[in-house]
């Protein structure tokens, strides 16, 4: 699983402190799912593509090996 | 947020203090003054209510964790009872075999163990999800 929310990210100009305080989860969190340690669950998921004002299909992508 | 998260964090974490102190108080007490038997009983009592106290907040302070919290603790505590596990039955086959002195592993000599098999499991979980404080904007 692949993801493009640090690019999102730099679009808003925002930090992983910042996006974490609106999707309500702590900083570390968010670095885990930017680096694809952890995959988020629907809701959380859907909570990004929300702050982002973006869909889940474009911030998160499955891979060949998925 | 994250503000919140570390005040629950700490409150739990004056729990464990209050807990250790009186495991330790009680321990060194035990072993080393001449404690009644009945106050000896009431130390045991108040050290395991201190723990009881101290698990009761540790469990209520993870419905304020977001997810990835809740997985690496999660995975800490499956680590942590893996190792314990494991201690335990090598101890126990062990026994079986050579004489174990009880002086160096009576079931007091085994909790802290217990402890720092947690803290093991929480570092390796940390690590796995990338849950260090390092800033990577």
């Amino acid at each position: 699983m692949k993801n493009t929310i640090k690019v999102e990210r730099a679009k808003k100009n925002w930090t992983q402190a910042e996006l974490a305080e609106k999707i309500g989860v702590s900083r570390q969190a968010v670095n885990s799912i930017e680096t694809g340690k952890y995959i988020p669950s629907t809701v959380l998921a859907l909570k990004m593509a929300r702050a982002f004002g973006t869909t889940v299909a474009i911030l998160f992508q499955l891979e060949k090996s998925d | 947020m994250d503000n919140q998260k570390k005040h629950l964090g700490s409150r739990v974490g004056v729990y464990a203090v209050i807990w250790l102190f009186s495991y330790l108080g009680s321990f060194f007490a035990l072993r080393s003054l001449d404690v009644p038997r009945e106050a000896g009983i009431m130390l045991v009592i108040v050290t395991g209510l201190a723990f009881a106290v101290f698990i009761y907040k540790y469990y209520r302070n993870i419905s304020f964790m977001d997810e990835v919290q809740v997985r690496v603790q999660i995975e800490a505590v499956v680590i942590a009872f893996s190792l314990a596990l494991l201690l335990v039955m090598i101890l126990g086959l062990l026994d079986l075999v050579v004489l174990l002195n009880k002086e160096n592993w009576g079931y007091r000599h085994i909790t802290p163990v217990f402890v720092i098999f947690y803290f093991i499991g929480l570092f390796i979980s940390k690590r796995k999800y990338s849950m260090d404080d390092e800033k990577h904007d």
